[in-house]
């Protein structure tokens, strides 16, 4: 569902299964866990092995993305698939949370 | 009508998942793309999430999902019996959301327009809200 990894001063969460209703409490709260952590200056989470977002995911990662300009942080979006590509360019969230590819060395 | 399929269901989000897997189930005699059947899955995730948290606000009653196929066309329609939209242009419009204090995005309406060919939102005798939408699919 959530994995995260700290690189230096930038911080990989990697998605995997299903956003939607039924998974965004349980991802939010531990998205909100690694930010209070800290220790990083950068914020990219990666989408290869996310099979399905629907808009509650977009209300996710707008949430996240308002707590980490709060604090002065960017955030990108990784490889996300077809669909969620889809999804995400339709709610034009990439305007504020800029897509790169990233592959894992 | 060729084909035609009526589902009753629980508003709970776990039911989000099981619903959009059955109308993957439904359309696979059209042949669809993978692209076809993720958009389907989408939009009905969006009106199943719409009746569980709005329609109904988290506190559950039955959602009603039908599906059938004419020639290479889809039809869904998710019906609710819960408190309805007072304004459903606003409510279609992109980034309206009922609910600004709990991260929603507003986009779920707009989703489903763009992944549908035609969405229709109309308001039942009983106050609730069926939503219809029509998918159109390319493959012989």
């Amino acid at each position: 569902m959530i994995e995260s990894k700290l690189v230096g001063t930038t911080l990989y969460i990697g998605l995997s299964g299903e956003l939607d209703e039924s998974s965004a409490v349980y991802i939010r709260s531990k998205m909100d866990a690694l930010f209070s952590a800290g220790g990083m200056k950068k914020v990219v989470v990666e989408m290869s092995e996310l099979t399905f977002m629907d808009s509650t995911g977009i209300g996710v990662l707008l949430g996240r993305y308002k707590k980490l300009k709060a604090m002065g942080i960017p955030v990108y979006i990784a490889n996300p698939s077809g669909s969620i590509d889809k999804v995400l360019s339709l709610s034009g969230i990439y305007g504020i949370m800029p897509k790169v590819d990233f592959r894992e060395a | 009508m060729e084909n035609y399929m009526e589902l009753k269901l629980p508003a709970e989000s776990k039911n989000e998942a099981f619903a959009r897997n059955v109308i993957a189930a439904f359309c696979v005699e059209l042949n669809p793309t993978v692209d076809e059947i993720d958009d389907v899955k989408t939009v009905v995730s969006e009106a199943v999430t719409n009746c569980i948290v709005h329609a109904y606000g988290y506190k559950g009653g039955e959602i009603k999902l039908r599906a059938s196929i004419e020639g290479k066309t889809l039809h869904i329609e998710v019906e609710d019996n819960g408190v309805g939209i007072k304004d459903i242009a606003k409510a279609r419009q992109p980034f309206f959301t009922s609910k600004p204090d709990e991260e929603r995005s507003g986009m779920g309406f707009t989703i489903m327009e763009s992944f549908m060919d035609e969405l229709e939102v109309v308001t039942n005798a009983s106050g609730g809200v069926t939503v219809k939408m029509n998918k159109n699919f390319s493959n012989e």
